[in-house]
């Protein structure tokens, strides 16, 4: 057998070879010119679907939560669904800038800036639900432990209050993560602008960032702390989130094996927020070359690979149900899959678990459109999951004489279609004022960058 | 710096003499400049004085306190507090804070049961039973308990109003007073009649009022009515017994009860004693056996499902199965002396069990039981037939209850009395001919309401075109005030004087407990006034002391002056007095029985129009908490439904919320339908009282007027109709019900859930028997002892007292007066129809009805469910702000204002008996009806009004426990658990509920908790709850 040279040799990360002032050119440009049309389309959709959901939250705040389907039983809906989806969409960016930062997968580059910001709209977004989801929102406050004259204290037993706890941990790490990871960045268009205006800002932003050995030195340190940091606040925040079912008495809900099912979903669902988007970005921006096709089919991999975990997950929690010999729980698991809403738990499981399967194939790993398709499908059949977690194990629990079914209203789909609208008027204010891509971090990656000894 | 220099200066100025050197003493300028500034430097020279806001700091400091008052002042939306002024003077027995109770008499039905009521500051705040009264002893029902909501009802009437041209103007009582009496003179001079008509008279003053009207005005006349009336059954008696007076059954004493169609558990005006008596034979604590109770009806009523054996039967063929069941007594078993009469014989010769139960379907084994059990149980039997029965079916059921020897049942003490009769159908039919003939110049309403009440076929409401002044004297408008030339507003009950008389033995008494809320006056005192009399506040007390004095007090035979005795019985609300029942003796006649026409049955749909325990004949149908009090078995609220069976559903290929519409010769209406389980094929069962068209915001529109359907001339009674016609019509009505329906027996997930689960245990008196402790062996199949060990977060160890309740499903009816009185307790808003489909009914307790069996023939079981006080409650440690918490004494509480509404307590609630405020419901229901201002006044002070946004639920009626607590520590002694009852306890007809001191060994409670059939419901979460169940007892000869 012959040695293969091409076999063990890495694919390049950033196709076709472009000079640094190419990369800077190409990374810029969004931020140098005036806004084309398909933008303002695309921020003109977003920003109405953001009014519409701040209307229907604004009638929300004067008339009542009442507005939304939740009654009794099923206290939570789509409050509480949305939440725990945007937070899932959250966990993408930090696992590829922390943990694909930590174990050296250099393909993340082109991806991880974009990523990181994803994670920090989508952690403002979920950030939202737990705050208006409570009957009286303007008392809020009274979830974080402050002193007070009432010597008033919280209740460290409820996992609501952690994770008042974990996603202000998240938020604050992930975007000091992302912020240190612009300063180079920052440096660079300082550098560029001509603008006055705008070099002042960018003066501001980069601290004084001036490349200096030591500069690099520092920011390298710094960006593996934080890295280390990260890492562990990717598998927390979920773990958490799925403390509020785990640690409830539901059927449905009250089970052991929600934390690791609930990381791997959200990585599952991150990645196909992160698909979904980079691929309309690449095309957009002319970044083909840069977020390349290799990039897309490693991510793929990674939602094949997770989306299976995910219904590994389903289909032990039937297991359990039955082996447990609980009959209350046997009987909320078979209400999902076959009682008044099977529909939605069989769009969760064919969305999240067949249609991933098609990744085997290389062919449809590496085809854009079709990922674009079950990418999509991805985020459908994630929120589906929590719909499923959430509205089925409510609505049919303990004593059937409290059963009821959950009906959502326009006010829901309001909130659902404003959340939306917020993420992506922030994905894109992001993408026409900072760089999508690390540019200095590209820079390290692109072929000829790194001296090699031949 | 500054400020030193300036006071350096003033110093000087003032003519201070001490130095620090010479240049200053000298006051040299250079040493002046330099001294002001010493530590002069940019910043602080912007500070110096001449640079300064003319502002001084107190004025600064006086506008920023002023301006800030403003912006609070000016953005505060604070409702107007009111004012809240102590009592210059204390008035006699008012303190502030304590209530007072006052003993007066419930006018919602003709049972006239006592009732007494709490106030709070002068304000009725709760409405009870009366303990002293000997009818309902202590006990009310919904209606009577809701009451309280008439009396507040901001849409009473204020003023007397007069009609000018279609539209009613506000007058005054001396305008039309005077031309009232005007009318009335008139009418006397010229012959015409005036015409008074009622609802029953139960009243003695009452009724002497009207006979010093028929005096003044000799031509007026009386006429009375009531929807749900018993005169069949008194016809029947009279008819049988010779005797106008129905003697008092002692069900308490009866071993096997046989009930035909009649809910006397259920709608039955005297459901209350009923229930009392009937469950007293069903007492798990005192080891007799229990009652058996067979019930053979077409409907499904809460008696049926409180039955041992309930068997299906369309009510059209009762009548016949009574008569194969005499037959088979009298002619086969050869029982009474009747057997050998050979009229009674011959008359019984077509009738054959064994036939009419084949033809039926009836289960022979069941009739074989009922034969063996009434045999059995000869003199200590009972057979009831319900109200809307024909007459010929009560005398043959006197004639069966003969036969069996059980008229020793009937109390020879105790009689129900009339204190005037109600109008026969003739005397009605009488009025209307003379309505048609022009005959009548004034027709008065007596708060009755003739206009949506009498049938279709009198035309009454194009008849009363024909009268010159129709008056209506009322609380609230409704259809026949519409129609009125004059409408007098009148006091509620809570605000008027009155006498009552139902039973012989006592009288009972109404006082008012509030002064009258708006410009209206009681209805005696009004005609009195018509009569010539002058009107004074006074005016029908004092007739009434004075009627009392002449024929009440002599009664008595006592030697204790008058006065005494009139505020001994006001305080008492009953006055006992001597008085023998007409006859002691029954003789019976067995002629009626042979000449009665026996009611035919058909094969066609057979209609019951039945009556209801929310909105009664439709007089309640304003009261929104008992339009929203779910029905008791459907679990429907703010609607009358056409109930179908399941077989009759397919039949008409209908299913819940289609159309239906019902013919009844050529009388037509369209209803909405339910399917019940339980029915009998063919029969409907429609609600009466609904579909108002006058009854302001909350009743108008509510349900479908099943009135239309009544006959005035019915083939078999007012109520019952066979061969009537049912078709389906097309679209949709969405019937509000707060339990889910589901498949009870298709599904085989959902079969018998409640049972699987063991939320709902049951046996049989013959199982608890054989072995008393069956229940422990058929506990949860779960090995619980790994999880039986102490939970994550250690509570309390509760050495004190600890709260606890049980509920003894044997006496439990399902009936729902406890609901009632935990809503009035607790200021628990009215939702609306919108939101209980919504699923957002804040009732506290609940009543779960769970089926089981076949969909045709199924068994109910009821449970009352509501916070279970768990001890390891889950709701407590899922919320973050710790709004609720446990208390030293078992109680899991409810901090309002610190809860958020995060719902996360109640997803976590096994029992979901956590309610939450989605929104404002006050504001929310109806254009803020709850937000009037007479509402305000009904709230109990106790308890807090909860806002939008908060989760709220059953914290065993806390108010009352902390009232205990402050009793005791007043008094220096230790709480008693007795001295506490929670006030669905207070209302429960038959004590089904008992609440205490669990770690007093001695109380009921522990006692029941102890019981060997006592359970708690979902036991193997292991939340601890604290309210035992006494499993129910079915008195079956199987084993279940």
């Amino acid at each position: 057998m012959s040695f293969d040279a091409t076999y063990t040799r890495e694919l390049p990360l950033v196709e076709g070879r472009s000079s640094f002032r190419e990369l800077d050119d190409v990374i810029t440009k969004p931020l140098d010119t005036k806004p084309s049309v398909k933008w303002w389309i695309g921020f003109g959709i977003s920003f109405t679907a953001l009014m519409i959901g701040a209307v229907c939250l604004g009638l929300t705040f004067w008339i009542g939560i009442g507005l939304w389907g939740n009654n009794q039983p099923v206290g939570w809906a789509f409050d509480i669904i949305n939440f725990v989806f945007w937070i899932g969409i959250g966990h993408a960016g930090t696992l590829i800038s922390a943990i694909l930062f930590l174990f050296r997968q250099k393909w993340r580059t082109g991806i991880a800036r974009f990523a990181e910001a994803m994670t920090i709209f989508a952690v403002m977004t979920a950030g939202i639900f737990p705050a208006i989801h409570t009957g009286r929102p303007w008392l809020d406050g009274y979830l974080l432990p402050y002193p007070n004259q009432h010597s008033l204290w919280v209740n460290f037993t409820s996992p609501l209050l952690w994770d008042v706890f974990a996603v202000s941990t998240y938020f604050t790490v992930s975007f000091v993560f992302w912020y240190v990871g612009l300063i180079p960045d920052f440096a660079l268009l300082r550098d560029r602008t001509k603008s006055g205006f705008k070099k002042l800002i960018y003066t501001i932003l980069s601290l004084g960032w001036r490349g200096s050995n030591r500069h690099w030195q520092h920011y390298e340190r710094v960006y593996l702390i934080l890295a280390g940091l990260s890492t562990p606040l990717v598998l927390s925040v979920h773990t958490i989130v799925s403390f509020d079912f785990a640690v409830s008495v539901l059927p449905g809900w009250h089970t052991t094996i929600f934390p690791p099912y609930f990381v791997a979903g959200a990585i599952f669902s991150g990645f196909g927020m992160v698909s979904t988007v980079l691929i309309i970005v690449r095309k957009v921006f002319d970044m083909e070359h840069i977020i390349t096709i290799n990039t897309l089919e490693k991510m793929n991999k990674i939602l094949l690979a997770t989306g299976t975990m995910v219904g590994y997950a389903y289909i032990m929690e039937f297991f359990i149900a039955w082996y447990s010999g609980n009959p209350i729980e046997l009987f909320v698991f078979i209400n999902r899959a076959f009682g008044p809403y099977a529909w939605a738990y069989w769009i969760m499981f064919s969305c999240n678990v067949f249609f991933p399967q098609l990744f085997w194939f290389k062919k449809i790993r590496r085809n854009i459109s079709i990922t674009f398709i079950l990418v999509l499908l991805v985020n459908v059949g994630m929120w589906f999951e929590r719909y499923v977690i959430i509205v089925t194990s409510l609505h049919r629990d303990f004593l059937p004489s409290s059963w009821g079914m959950y009906f959502p209203t326009i006010y829901d789909f309001g909130i659902l279609l404003g959340s939306f609208g917020l993420f992506f008027t922030l994905v894109f204010l992001f993408a026409k004022t900072l760089p999508v891509v690390a540019i200095s971090e590209i820079k390290a990656v692109t072929e000829g960058a790194q001296p090699k000894h031949h | 710096m500054d400020k030193g220099a300036d006071k350096e200066k003033n110093l000087k100025s003032d003519g201070q003499t001490y130095w620090r050197s010479f240049s200053e003493l000298y006051n040299n300028k250079a040493f002046r400049d330099a001294l002001n500034s010493e530590f002069s430097s940019e910043e602080l020279n912007g500070l110096r004085k001449n640079s300064k806001s003319s502002l001084s700091r107190r004025r600064f400091l006086a506008l920023l306190g002023a301006s800030a008052a403003f912006a609070a002042a000016g953005c505060s939306n604070y409702r107007g507090k009111g004012q809240i002024v102590p009592y210059n003077k204390k008035p006699e027995e008012v303190t502030l804070g304590i209530p007072n109770y006052y003993a007066s008499t419930c006018t919602g039905c003709s049972s006239s049961c006592g009732i007494l009521v709490k106030t709070r500051e002068g304000r009725p705040v709760k409405v009870d039973g009366n303990p002293d009264h000997p009818v309902n002893k202590g006990k009310i029902c919904a209606k009577g308990q809701a009451s309280i909501v008439n009396l507040y009802n901001p849409e009473r009437l204020k003023e007397p109003m007069v009609n000018e041209g279609g539209r009613f103007i506000q007058s005054d009582w001396n305008n039309v007073n005077s031309k009232i009496k005007e009318a009335l003179s008139s009418a006397n001079s010229s012959g015409k009649q005036v015409a008074l008509i009622s609802h029953s008279v139960t009243s003695p003053t009452f009724k002497k009022i009207i006979e010093d009207f028929q005096k003044a005005y000799p031509v007026a006349k009386l006429y009375t009515y009531e929807v749900f009336n018993e005169s069949a059954r008194r016809s029947a008696w009279e008819k049988t017994y010779g005797r106008k007076s129905l003697p008092v059954l002692k069900l308490d004493e009866a071993r096997v009860i046989l009930s035909l169609e009649s809910d006397f558990l259920g709608t039955d005006p005297n459901h209350i004693e009923n229930t009392r008596l009937f469950t007293s034979g069903r007492d798990v604590m005192s080891g007799k056996e229990f009652n058996r109770l067979y019930v053979v009806e077409g409907a499904a009523t809460l008696t049926g499902f409180n039955a041992d054996y309930r068997i299906r039967l369309r009510t059209d063929a009762i009548e016949e199965f009574v008569l194969c069941l005499i037959s088979e007594l009298v002619v086969k078993r050869k029982i009474s002396p009747f057997a050998g009469d050979s009229q009674v014989l011959s008359m019984l010769s077509g009738y054959k069990l064994d036939e009419f139960a084949a033809k039926h379907k009836l289960d022979q084994k069941v009739l074989n039981y009922l034969l063996e059990d009434l045999l059995k149980n000869q003199g200590s039997g009972a057979v009831i037939a319900g109200d809307m029965l024909p007459e010929s079916t009560h005398i043959a059921v006197n004639f069966l209850n003969e036969v069996l020897g059980n008229s020793k049942l009937y109390s020879r003490e105790s009689e129900s009395t009339d204190v005037h009769p109600l109008s026969t159908s003739d005397e009605i039919e009488t009025l209307i001919s003379s309505l048609n003939s022009g005959n009548v110049d004034v027709v008065i309403h007596l708060d009755s309401n003739p206009v949506y009440h009498f049938s279709p076929d009198y035309s009454y409401r194009e008849l009363l075109k024909k009268v010159k002044v129709v008056i209506t004297l009322t609380e609230m408008i409704n259809e026949s005030a519409e129609l009125s030339n004059f409408i007098i507003p009148l006091n509620d009950p809570l605000e008027s004087w009155g006498d009552y008389k139902t039973r012989s033995g006592f009288y009972s008494l109404q006082q008012p407990v509030i002064a009258p809320l708006y410009n209206t006056r009681q209805k005696e005192t009004v005609l009195l006034e018509w009569t010539g009399r002058n009107y004074s506040e006074n005016l029908y007390h004092d007739y009434l002391k004075e009627n009392w004095e002449k024929s009440v007090y002599p009664m008595l035979g006592t030697t204790a002056s008058f006065d005494k005795f009139w505020f001994a019985s006001l305080h008492d609300g009953v006055a006992f007095i001597q008085e023998k029942p007409e006859a002691s003796g029954l003789s019976f006649s067995k002629d009626a029985f042979l000449k009665s026409v026996p009611m035919k049955a058909s094969d066609g749909y057979v209609l019951l129009l039945q009556n209801n325990n929310t909105v009664g004949d439709g007089r309640f149908a304003s009261n929104g908490w008992l339009q929203e009090l779910p029905h008791p078995i459907s679990k429907v609220t703010w609607d009358n439904y056409a109930a179908v069976s399941p077989q009759a559903a397919s039949e008409l290929s209908v299913n819940s919320d289609d159309l239906v519409e019902i013919s009844v010769n050529g009388r037509k209406q369209v209803f909405p339908v339910f399917v019940q389980p339980g029915l009998a094929d063919k029969v409907i069962e429609v609600s009466l009282g609904y579909g108002r068209t006058a009854a302001g915001v909350v009743g108008t529109g509510v349900g479908v007027d099943a009135g239309v359907l009544v006959s005035a001339k019915p083939a078999i009674s007012d109520r019952l109709y066979n061969n009537i016609s049912v078709s389906k019509v097309s679209g949709k009505y969405e019937l509000a019900s707060t339990q889910e329906h589901y498949p009870i027996d298709s599904d085989p997930l959902l079969k018998d859930i409640h049972k699987r689960r063991g939320i709902i245990r049951e046996g049989t008196w013959l199982q608890y028997k054989e072995d008393p402790k069956f229940l422990e062996k058929e506990r949860h199949k779960m090995d619980l002892s790994p999880i039986n060990k102490p939970p994550v977060y250690a509570r309390e160890d509760y050495k004190g007292y600890k709260w606890g309740m049980a509920i003894d499903m044997n006496k439990c009816t399902g009936c729902g007066e406890c609901i009632m009185a935990c809503s009035i307790e607790n200021n628990i808003p009215v939702v609306g129809k919108d939101q209980v489909i919504a699923n957002r009914e804040m009732m506290w307790l609940r009543i779960d009805r769970y089926y089981s069996g076949t969909p045709e023939a199924p068994k109910a079981s009821f449970q009352p469910m509501l916070c279970q006080q768990c001890d390891y409650a889950p709701c407590e440690n899922v919320c973050p702000v710790a709004a609720t918490t446990h208390s030293e004494d078992g109680l899991n509480g409810m901090t309002y204002n610190r809860c958020v509404g995060t719902r996360y307590c109640s997803n976590n609630c096994p029992y979901k008996v956590r309610r939450f405020n989605y929104f404002d419901f006050r504001d929310h229901f109806k254009d803020s009806y709850q937000y009037s201002e007479s509402f305000d006044l009904m709230a109990n002070p106790e308890v807090t009004i909860r806002a939008r946004g908060v989760m709220e639920k059953c914290t065993f009626c806390v108010q009352r426990i902390m009232k205990e607590r402050e009793d005791a520590i007043r008094e220096n002694r230790e709480v008693i658990g007795s001295n506490v009852t929670t006030a669905c306890q207070d209302a429960c007809p038959s004590d089904a509920i008992v609440f205490g001191n669990v770690n007093d060994q001695d109380s009921q409670v522990a006692k029941y908790r102890e019981h060997e059939l006592g359970y708690t419901v979902l036991e193997e979460i292991k939340v601890a709850p604290n309210v035992t169940y006494i499993a129910r007892l079915r008195n079956i000869f199987e084993k279940e």
